[in-house]
C-alpha cells in the first residue's frame, strides 16, 4: 500500500506549483517545468521530475491545462503545456486557499504559550 | 468545475487508445531525460556519470509509466484489479475454507442449474427448427373426451396420398412434413456388422428442409432420393468419430440398404423428446405423422377446418364402424415436440425445483456463516486496514470481491456438478437410453442461468458478513489489551444464521420424508399376487418368424421347455406384459348383468396355471382349467333350464374369471356365479397393470390367440436372479430371436414407480444435505460458545459446579438457536406443505402434503442431530481445567 495520506499532500502542492509556474511563464515542457520549479524553490523541492508528468495528467484530464506536440531546445519531439482558462481560475482559488490553510497552520504552530 | 463527462471521455479514450499514450509518454520522458543529461554534461560530469545523475533526478521510467497509466486510467478499475489479486492471495493462503466454500456453493449452484437445464429442455424450450410456433400436428380424435383423459385419437398417421392432398392446401399449410418413428428397434448393420440398436425413424423427403433444419455436414434428402438416410450428431460422434467420409457410406436397416447423405444438428433428435432418433430415412414406406406449417395469419381452428372433411373420411374408410362416431380434427401445437415425459414429470420438475431453491438458501446460509467465522478471525487484519485509512466502503468492496471470486468458482464448478446431475436423473427415467435432447449442454441460457444464481448466492451469502466484518470499533479493538474478539453483534448475526440453517433443514427433510415415505408406500403396497420369486420374459415371435397363428402353440412349447428348467415352480403366459397399463378393452354382454351403454371393461388374456403361478388368491368359483384352453365354450349345462343362447363372443372368449372390483361395481349385491354367467370364477383384487393403477374392475379371460406382446410369467424357487440365465437358454433354444428381455416383476414395479423413486433420492440427498450443514452450523455455534465462556466455565466448575449443570450452562445459547430454528422450520413448514399441497398431491401415495407424522419426525430427527452436534462442545466444557483457568486470570 502506498501511503495516500502523505501522496494526496505531494499531489495537491505539486499541482499547484505546476499550475503558479505555467501562469508565470506561458508555454513549457515537462524539463522546462521542473527546471523552473527547482530553482525558484532554490533546489529545496527535490522530486523525482517524472513525478510532474503525472500532475500533468491529473491537469489536463480537469481541463486546467492544454498540450501542443512541438520541437525542444535539443532537438527532441516533447509536449508542450500551457494553462487554460479554467485553470487560471482554478490557481487563484487554491492559492487563495493554499495561504488560508497555511497562515491558519502557522498560527496554530506559532502558539507555543501553553508548553511551558 | 469539471464536469464528470470530460472526464469519463477522456479516460474512455485513454483506454482505447492506451499503446499510443503509452508511446507518447515514452516520448516525453525520453525527450526530458536528455535535457537533464545535456545539463549534466554542461557542468562537466563524463558521459556515465550525466546519464546516472539524469536517470536518478527524473526517477524509473517503469515506475513512472505504471503510475502514469494509473492517472490516466480508471482508478476503480485498478483497485478492483488489485482487490481481486488480494482475494486470490488471502484465498489460496486458506485452501481448506476455500476448497469447503467452493464445494457448498457448486453443490447449491450445480442443483439449482441442473434442475433448470431439465425444466428449460422439457418445459420450456422449442425444438431447434424454424418457426417452431408455427408448427402443428393434424390428428383426428373422437369428439367424445372424458375430462382428466388424453383421448387416444382415431387417426394420427395418413398414407402418401393423403399427405400429398393435405400438403396441397397452400393457403393454409406452407410445409407438411411427415415422419414414423419404427416402433421395433430394427437389426441395423454398417458394413456387415451389426450396429447396437438405435431409434430409427421413416420421414418424407421434405422433412429437413420442411422443418428449417440444415445439417452439420452433407445434405438434405430431396424427392428424388432413393433410400438415404440422415444421422444424429450424437451417432455420428460416437460412431464414426466425425469422420466426415461418413457421407456416401451404406448401412442396412432390417436387410435394406440405405446411403448417408447428411448429419443433423447436434441439437436436432426429432420429435419425440422421449426418444431420441438416430436414424432418419427416407423416403418412407408406412404412413406417416402429420405436422403442418402453417401459413402466417392461419390459425390451427381455420387448419382444423380446412383438412377435416378428407381426414374424417380416411377414418371412416378404414373402420366403418366409426360412421356413427362424432369426430373433430386437431391440429395441436408440436413446436415444443411431442413428449409423454413433459405431462408426467412437469409436477415433479417443478416441485424439485422448489426444493432445490432451498437447497441454495442452505447452502448460502452456510456459506455466509463460515465467512462471518473466518471474518472474525481476521479481525485484527481488519481493524489494522481500517487504522491505516481504508474506508468502510473500501472495506466491503474487498470482502465482496472475495465473495464473487467464491462465487465465480463455485459456479465453474457447480456447472461440472450440474452435467453430473443431470445425466444422474436422467439415467432415473424409465426409458432404454437417456434422450438427447435433455442431455445438458451449457450454453447461453444455461451457463446465463448459473451464472444469475451465482450472483444471487452472492448477494446473499457475502452481504451480510462484509456489513458485520467492516464494522470496525478502531478505538475499543485497539485499546484491547486481548486483542481483538468478534463484537456482540457479529456474534448474533452468526446465531441468526444457524438458525435459519435449521429452519431450512427442516424444510428439506419435511420434503424428503414425504417422497420417501410415497416410495416405501408404494413399494410396501398391496398388489395382489406376490410379488417376490416371479419373473417375467418378454418375447418377440416375430423376430423368430412366427406368424399369428402360430402364436398359441409357440407359447405352449415355451411354458413347456421353461417348466422344466431347475429352480422354476410355475409358470404362465399373459397377452400383455405386466407392469405396463396394457390391456385389452371388451365390450361383452354376460347374461344377467346390465351392460351400460358403450362401456368397456378391462379384459387381460392369460395361459393356463396363471393364478396359481401368480399367487392370486381364489375368493369363490374356479381358476380355469386345461379344458378351458382346450376349446371354445360351452357353458356349463344348468339344471331346470334348457340350453341356453351364448352369444359368438362368449363363446369364444369365455369362460371368464372377474376380481372382486368387477363384482362388486357391476353385480352389486347380485351373485356373479349363480346367474348361470360364463363367469366361473371371482378373485382377489390385483394390480396387474401397474403400482400406481387403481384397483378396477377386472377380467381375466383365456387366452386361445395370444397376439406378439405375450409374455410368459415365470415363478421361481428362492434365488431368483440365479436362474434367470437358464430360462433364457431354454427359450433361445427354441429359437435364438425369440428372447427379448427378462426382469423380475420387482424391477418392473420399480420402472413403473421411477418418477417417484427419482424425486425420493434427489430429495433425500439435499435432506442429508441441509442435515449436515445444519450441523456443521450447529457445531460452530457450541463450539464458540464453550470457547468464550471458558473462563467463566472454569470458575463456576472451581467454585463446585457439577458435569450436569456445566453442560447446561454452556449448551443454554446454543439450545435456544436450535429451538428458535426448528421454530422457524416447523411453521415455515406448516405452511409450505399446505401451500404446496395441492400441486405436489399427485406426487404422494399413502400420505398427504398435511401429514403430521411427517413433520413431527423432520423436527425429531433435527432435535437428535442437534444434540449430536452439540455433544462434543458439551464435552469440552466438562473437561475445563479450573486450575488453567485461574491461572490464565
Amino acid at each position: 500500500m502506498s501511503g495516500p495520506g502523505k501522496l494526496d499532500l505531494l499531489q495537491g502542492t505539486l499541482d499547484l506549483m505546476v499550475l503558479r509556474t505555467l501562469a508565470t511563464l506561458g508555454s513549457l515542457h515537462g524539463y522546462g517545468i521542473a527546471r523552473r520549479i527547482e530553482q525558484v524553490s532554490g533546489d529545496h523541492v527535490i522530486l523525482n521530475q517524472g513525478t510532474i508528468y503525472i500532475s500533468l495528467v491529473r491537469l489536463e484530464e480537469r481541463g486546467w491545462i492544454r498540450s501542443k506536440w512541438g520541437v525542444s531546445e535539443n532537438n527532441r519531439r516533447a509536449r508542450f503545456y500551457t494553462i487554460t482558462k479554467a485553470g487560471e481560475k482554478q490557481l487563484a482559488a487554491e492559492t487563495e486557499n493554499w495561504e488560508r490553510v497555511t497562515a491558519m497552520v502557522g498560527r496554530v504552530l506559532a502558539d507555543r504559550g501553553a508548553e511551558s | 468545475m469539471t464536469s464528470p463527462f470530460r472526464l469519463l471521455w477522456s479516460r474512455l479514450r485513454s483506454l482505447v487508445s492506451k499503446d499510443r499514450l503509452d508511446r507518447d509518454f515514452d516520448d516525453e520522458l525520453a525527450t526530458h531525460l536528455e535535457l537533464l543529461t545535456d545539463d549534466a554534461r554542461r557542468r562537466g560530469l563524463s558521459e556515465p556519470d550525466a546519464r546516472r545523475e539524469a536517470l536518478l533526478k527524473l526517477g524509473r521510467p517503469a515506475s513512472l509509466r505504471e503510475q502514469h497509466r494509473d492517472a490516466r486510467g480508471f482508478p476503480l478499475l485498478n483497485a478492483l484489479v488489485q482487490d481481486s489479486r488480494y482475494a486470490v492471495r488471502v484465498l489460496w493462503k486458506s485452501p481448506a475454507f476455500t476448497v469447503v466454500v467452493t464445494l457448498t456453493l457448486a453443490l447449491g449452484i450445480g442443483a439449482n442449474t441442473a434442475l433448470f437445464s431439465l425444466v428449460d429442455n422439457l418445459l420450456l424450450r422449442s425444438l431447434p427448427v424454424r418457426d417452431p410456433d408455427r408448427l402443428v400436428q393434424l390428428q383426428v380424435f373422437s369428439a367424445h373426451r372424458i375430462p382428466g383423459l388424453f383421448p387416444k385419437p382415431w387417426a394420427s398417421s395418413f398414407d402418401r396420398t393423403v399427405f400429398d392432398s393435405v400438403r396441397a392446401q397452400k393457403q393454409v399449410f406452407a410445409d407438411l412434413v411427415g415422419f414414423m418413428r419404427l416402433e421395433d428397434r430394427p437389426t441395423i448393420t454398417v458394413d456387415g456388422a451389426v450396429e447396437p440398436e438405435r431409434e430409427v425413424e421413416q420421414v418424407s423427403a421434405n422433412f429437413f428442409t420442411g422443418l428449417g433444419v440444415s445439417p452439420i455436414l452433407g445434405r438434405s434428402p430431396v424427392a428424388s432420393d432413393d433410400n438415404v438416410a440422415v444421422i444424429s450428431a450424437r451417432w455420428w460422434r460416437d460412431r464414426f468419430g466425425r469422420r466426415e467420409d461418413v457421407i456416401g457410406r451404406a448401412l442396412t436397416i432390417a436387410g435394406n440398404s440405405y446411403s448417408i447423405i447428411g448429419v443433423a444438428p447436434p441439437r436436432f433428435h426429432g420429435f419425440e423428446v422421449d426418444r431420441s432418433a438416430d436414424i432418419w430415412i427416407s423416403p418412407a414406406s408406412e404412413d406417416l405423422m402429420m405436422v403442418a406449417r402453417l401459413m402466417p395469419g392461419v390459425t390451427p381452428v381455420q387448419a382444423q377446418a380446412a383438412v377435416h372433411p378428407l381426414l374424417r373420411q380416411v377414418v371412416l374408410e378404414r373402420d366403418p364402424r366409426s360412421q356413427s362416431e362424432p369426430m373433430e380434427t386437431e391440429a395441436l401445437a408440436v413446436g415444443q415436440g411431442l413428449s409423454a415425459l413433459r405431462d408426467q414429470y412437469k409436477t415433479a420438475l417443478l416441485a424439485l425445483m422448489a426444493l432445490v431453491a432451498v437447497v441454495l438458501l442452505t447452502t448460502c446460509t452456510n456459506v455466509g456463516n463460515l465467512l462471518m467465522l473466518r471474518n472474525a478471525a481476521r479481525r485484527r487484519e481488519l481493524t489494522v486496514r481500517a487504522a491505516l485509512g481504508a474506508g468502510r466502503s473500501r472495506l466491503i468492496v474487498q470482502s465482496l470481491v472475495e465473495s464473487t471470486l467464491l462465487a465465480a468458482t463455485g459456479c465453474i464448478a457447480g456447472l461440472l456438478l450440474a452435467q453430473w446431475g443431470v445425466s444422474i436423473v436422467l439415467s432415473m427415467l424409465p426409458l432404454p437410453e437417456p434422450p438427447g435432447g435433455l442431455a445438458f449442454d451449457a450454453d447461453t441460457r444455461v451457463v446465463g442461468f448459473a451464472a444469475g444464481v451465482s450472483v444471487l448466492s452472492v448477494l446473499l451469502f457475502g452481504f451480510g458478513p462484509a456489513w458485520r466484518a467492516t464494522d470496525v470499533d478502531l478505538t475499543g479493538a485497539l485499546r484491547s489489551s486481548q486483542g481483538v474478539t468478534a463484537p456482540k453483534r457479529t456474534r448474533r448475526l452468526g446465531r441468526v444464521l444457524v438458525a435459519c440453517q435449521i429452519g431450512l433443514s427442516v424444510l428439506l427433510l419435511v420434503g424428503a420424508g414425504l417422497f420417501v415415505q410415497t416410495v416405501r408406500n408404494l413399494s410396501r403396497l398391496d398388489m395382489g399376487f406376490s410379488v417376490d420369486t416371479l419373473l417375467q420374459v418378454k418375447i418377440d415371435p416375430r423376430f423368430a418368424g412366427y406368424k399369428e397363428g402360430q402364436i398359441a402353440a409357440l407359447h405352449r412349447l415355451l411354458l413347456e421347455r421353461v417348466s422344466a428348467v431347475p429352480g422354476v415352480r410355475l409358470t404362465s403366459s399373459v397377452d400383455y406384459p405386466l407392469m405396463q397399463g396394457s390391456s385389452t378393452s371388451m365390450a361383452i354382454s354376460l347374461p344377467g348383468l346390465e351392460r351400460r351403454n358403450d362401456e368397456m371393461w378391462d379384459a387381460v388374456g392369460v395361459g393356463p396355471q396363471f393364478f396359481e403361478t401368480m399367487g392370486i388368491e381364489l375368493v369363490r368359483g374356479r381358476t380355469f382349467t386345461a379344458a378351458d384352453f382346450a376349446s371354445d365354450y360351452v357353458p356349463a349345462p344348468v339344471s331346470g333350464s334348457g340350453p341356453r343362447q351364448v352369444s359368438e363372443l362368449v363363446r369364444r372368449n369365455g369362460p371368464f374369471i372377474i376380481n372382486e372390483a368387477f363384482a362388486k361395481h357391476y353385480y352389486g349385491n347380485a351373485d356373479p356365479l349363480l346367474t348361470a354367467s360364463p363367469v366361473v370364477g371371482i378373485v382377489r383384487d390385483v394390480k396387474l397393470l401397474g403400482v400406481g393403477s387403481e384397483i378396477s374392475p377386472l377380467m381375466f379371460l383365456v387366452s386361445r390367440r395370444p397376439g406378439r406382446f405375450g409374455a410368459l410369467v415365470v415363478r421361481t424357487a428362492r434365488d431368483t436372479q440365479a436362474i434367470a440365465p437358464a430360462i433364457r437358454e431354454a427359450i433361445q433354444t427354441v429359437h435364438p430371436q425369440l428372447f427379448v428381455g427378462l426382469s423380475t416383476v420387482g424391477e418392473a414395479m420399480n420402472r413403473n414407480i421411477a418418477k417417484e423413486r427419482m424425486v425420493a433420492a434427489i430429495s433425500a440427498f439435499f435432506g442429508l444435505l441441509g442435515l449436515s450443514l445444519a450441523c456443521m452450523g450447529i457445531f460452530g455455534v457450541a463450539s464458540s460458545n464453550v470457547a468464550q465462556r471458558t473462563r467463566e466455565l472454569g470458575i463456576r466448575r472451581a467454585l463446585g459446579a457439577g458435569g450436569w449443570s456445566i453442560i447446561r450452562e454452556s449448551l443454554r445459547e446454543t439450545l435456544v438457536v436450535v429451538a428458535v430454528g426448528l421454530a422457524g422450520g416447523a411453521v415455515a413448514a406448516f405452511v409450505a406443505v399446505r401451500l404446496a399441497a395441492s400441486v405436489i398431491a399427485d406426487l404422494l401415495f399413502g400420505l398427504t402434503a398435511t401429514d403430521v407424522n411427517n413433520l413431527v419426525s423432520a423436527i425429531g430427527v433435527m432435535v437428535v442431530v442437534a444434540l449430536a452436534a452439540c455433544t462434543l462442545p458439551a464435552l469440552r466444557a466438562t473437561r475445563i481445567d479450573p486450575l488453567a483457568v485461574i491461572r490464565d486470570e
